[in-house]
């Protein structure tokens, strides 16, 4: 039987009258680089902030490296990292201060976390801005410093909430070196993104999900094979059109606007 | 392609405006935080606007007496202390309400006139402002009755008056806003700042020593106060009731002339404002450089997360010239105290007078404004986490941690303060009595542990988003300063009687051990609280998420 990183059973979140996630059932293999997608507000950043914990599950349960998130928070928070929506950057501080600062949050000693700030500034070409407070940064450093605080106690979950969006070229590329180096140390990563190309060119397993619930899991061609099997026409397709398949079909026809002829 | 359409008048834009801040203000109040504060900001206002109508009632009263018997300086006086309440009141207390910067606005086509006409109405809607001008208009009725020919020259005098004032109001925001924005003017600010203060300290021995030598400058520097607004305006009243009209509309003028210049001052804001000038701090990056990385600060007796969180909450206050240079406003009153202190019996200083002026209370006094000062930091001690808030949550650490480390820094904070305000009394007033520092200590222990105590809840249960180094819109939510000035009024209430009960007993040391008892009692009740802390903040993370870590 193969270990799983991230699990879920019957995930489900409410916001009054709306269900914003519902009975997701999630499946992530250890060592997998795992994108999850879907359209705008299906449901993807409410579902990675409750496998990270900050946002409580109506009914559901997750585990994380076969440790339930619910009684022993503690315990799986110490073996992920995260780069959340809004990146979660103390923007007074320095870089080098807040990833010394992150590394000691996640148990380093004051050392190694310093040597570790050190190595991830020279990766992620940041090092020449070490006196720059944060909020002076743009907005791909505070990305490449987020991913950095993230990977500094060398997580074996990697939770990245579009990783990839206002990053230019360069930037993502320093992101997806990181990204490949754990993946070859042995770590999952979990990813939401909106670019399907990256994701068709990093993930090899993929869910979706749309209006709160879980339409297809699997690797890619796993999908394809299945998407292609119903429309039967041989043709191979591109993750955008898989992804289109299960959330509704072929892209809707755009109504005119009046104004805009 | 359709044609663009023209930019909506004037008055459409400013009625869309007050619209979005009505949605704005029913929207808040979808949430019960958002209700419960409403019903605080009633209660609050129904007690503070009963004592604004009273004072309204007899400032009328005054400005009839100062009419009818003709004593201008009366009216001089009142104009005075409206024109200071005006202008310092909204400083020290930013505004109750939120306020909604018409700069965000800046994306649609705002015409320029609208813009300057936003930023006055906020002006108007200030509190303060509100109050100013309710008392203008009591101090009109007054005139009215006592003389209508002195009410058509007071109405002029008093509208130029306030509109001075608005605009004297805003100039100070916008230009201190300016200049808090960015870290090298801050700096400068607030080293300006700190000479200011100490250099005040010197006021008074100075005053001791050369007070006779220097009278004829006081006297003619209050000779020069009736050139600066207040005066003018009691004196274009004056002239014009004497049928001088020469001198009143001179005075008028010069009236007018200060408001040119003070508009002139804010109208160069708001052009760069309304040009999209960006004070955000990334305009003035600090300086770049390459440096290697030094390990975190190592500090005893707590674990390394407490060290690390406490190490990250003493670079902000650093970073924070507003924070820390309100923490420098105890040494602004022991100033206060000096100068009025009588070093030599006076027959005429008795009973309470004197017992206000003894140097003895100097620390006390001093010690209760520090506390002050300190716990209005711990009822709103996440305020400035917001955006990096999501990190405590996915790191794996307990928020006990967070508030201990917070709670060590105030500590810290008051320990320092009360340190400097002891050597500041020496200095000023001479050695305070050993039973009243010990006296004093006991009880600031036990009120600074009450407060910490309910700080840490509030924290989490009414938490406002705060940005440093902005001295607009930053006030706490309206329930923690509810919860605040009752812990003050209890706190108050229980060391006066424990002080008197003492007194009366004939023994004051039993109030010190009364108050080492009550901290004893309070210290259990922290560390209870500390202990719930956790999961409290565990169960309202969305809530502590959304108020703080939202975007701007």
């Amino acid at each position: 039987m193969t270990d799983l990183a991230v699990e879920t059973n019957g995930l489900s979140r409410r916001f009054g009258e709306l269900e914003a996630v519902r009975n997701v059932n999630l499946r992530v293999e250890a060592g997998q680089f795992f994108g999850f997608l879907g359209p705008n507000g299906a449901g993807k950043s409410t579902t990675i902030k409750m496998l990270t914990g900050m946002l409580e599950p109506t009914v559901g349960q997750i585990r994380i490296l076969g440790l339930d998130l619910a009684s022993d928070p503690i315990g799986v928070k110490s073996q992920i990292g995260v780069v959340p929506e809004g990146l979660a950057l103390f923007d007074r501080l320095t870089g080098p201060e807040y990833l010394t600062f992150a590394g000691r949050m996640y148990g380093l000693d004051r050392v190694t976390a310093a040597e570790r700030a050190q190595e991830l500034l020279d990766f992620t070409g940041l090092a020449d801005r070490t006196k720059s407070l944060i909020v002076d940064y743009s907005h791909g450093m505070k990305k490449k410093l987020a991913m950095a605080a993230a990977v500094i106690h060398g997580p074996k979950v990697l939770f990245l909430d579009e990783p990839f969006e206002g990053v230019d070229a360069i930037a993502a590329g320093t992101l997806k070196a990181m990204l490949s180096r754990m993946i070859a140390r042995g770590a999952t990563i979990f990813l939401t993104s909106h670019v399907l190309e990256i994701v068709e060119r990093l993930c090899s397993h993929v869910a979706i999900i749309n209006r709160g619930e879980l339409v297809a899991q699997g690797s890619i061609e796993e999908l394809r094979s299945g998407v292609s099997a119903r429309r039967d026409d041989g043709q191979k397709l591109s993750l955008e059109q898989i992804f289109l398949e299960m959330v509704g079909g072929e892209r809707a026809a755009v109504p005119e606007l009046s104004w805009l002829e | 392609m359709a044609g663009v359409i023209s930019a909506p008048g004037k008055s459409t834009q400013l009625f869309l405006v007050g619209w979005l801040r009505w949605r704005l203000f029913v929207n808040g109040l979808r949430t019960a935080t958002g209700k419960l504060n409403l019903a605080v900001h009633i209660i609050m206002g129904a007690g503070i606007g009963l004592g604004i109508v009273g004072f309204g009632v007899l400032l009328g009263l005054g400005s009839w007496y100062a009419i009818r018997y003709d004593k201008p300086p009366l009216l001089s006086g009142e104009l005075w202390l409206v024109f200071l309440v005006w202008l310092l009141f909204p400083l020290v207390i930013s505004g109750f309400g939120a306020e909604a910067d018409p700069v965000s606005l800046l994306r649609f086509p705002l015409r320029y006139s609208t813009f300057v006409l936003l930023a006055l109405a906020h002006g108007v809607f200030d509190p303060a402002a509100a109050a100013c001008l309710y008392w203008l208009a009591a101090m009109l009725l007054g005139i009215a009755v006592a003389s209508l020919s002195a009410l058509s020259w007071a109405i002029p005098a008093f509208g130029a008056l306030a509109l001075l004032n608005l605009l004297i109001n805003r100039a100070i925001y916008a230009w201190l806003s300016r200049w808090m924005a960015q870290r090298r003017t801050r700096e400068i600010l607030g080293a300006v700042g700190i000479l200011l203060a100490i250099s005040g300290q010197f006021l008074s021995p100075l005053a001791n020593r050369y007070g006779r030598q220097a009278l004829p400058w006081v006297t003619r520097l209050a000779s020069g106060i009736r050139v600066l607004p207040p005066g003018m305006a009691a004196a274009m009243v004056k002239f014009g009731r004497a049928d001088d009209l020469g001198k009143a509309c001179a005075e008028f003028a010069g009236l007018l002339a200060y408001c040119g210049v003070v508009g002139w001052l804010l109208a160069i804001r708001l052009r760069a404002e309304y040009r999209g000038e960006n004070l955000s701090e990334a305009r003035h990056p600090s300086a770049e450089g390459r440096a290697p990385v030094r390990a975190g600060w190592n500090v005893t007796g707590v674990s390394p997360t407490v060290a690390a969180l406490f190490e990250k909450d003493l670079r902000y206050l650093l970073r924070n010239t507003m924070a820390y240079l309100t923490l420098l406003t105890p040494v602004l009153i022991i100033l206060v105290l000096s100068m009025g202190r009588h070093d030599s019996p006076h027959p005429k200083v008795t009973g309470f007078m004197r017992f206000m002026s003894g140097s003895s209370t100097y620390f006390p006094m001093g010690v209760a404004y520090v506390l002050l000062t300190v716990v209005g930091l711990a009822y709103n001690s996440l305020a400035y986490d917001g955006p990096g808030l999501p990190m405590l949550f996915a790191a794996p650490l307990r928020f006990r941690d967070v508030m201990v480390a917070k709670n060590l820094l105030h500590s810290m904070v008051l320990a320092a303060e009360v340190i400097i305000v002891l050597v500041l009394v020496q200095f000023v007033g001479g050695p305070a009595p050993p039973v009243v520092v010990g006296l004093t200590l006991a009880g600031a222990l036990w009120a600074f542990l009450m407060n910490l105590t309910a700080g840490n809840l509030v924290s989490l249960y009414f938490p406002r988003k705060l940005k440093p180094g902005q001295m607009r819109r930053q006030q706490a939510s309206g329930l923690s300063v509810l919860v605040s000035m009752g812990v003050q009024v209890i706190v108050a209430g229980l060391a006066a009687a424990l002080y008197f009960l003492s007194r009366w007993a004939g023994n004051t040391a039993w109030c010190g051990a009364g108050f080492l008892v009550l901290a004893g009692i309070t210290w259990v009740a922290y560390r209870r609280v500390l202990n719930l802390v956790s999961g409290i903040a565990w169960k309202r993370r969305e809530a502590l998420l959304a108020e703080l870590s939202r975007p701007d």
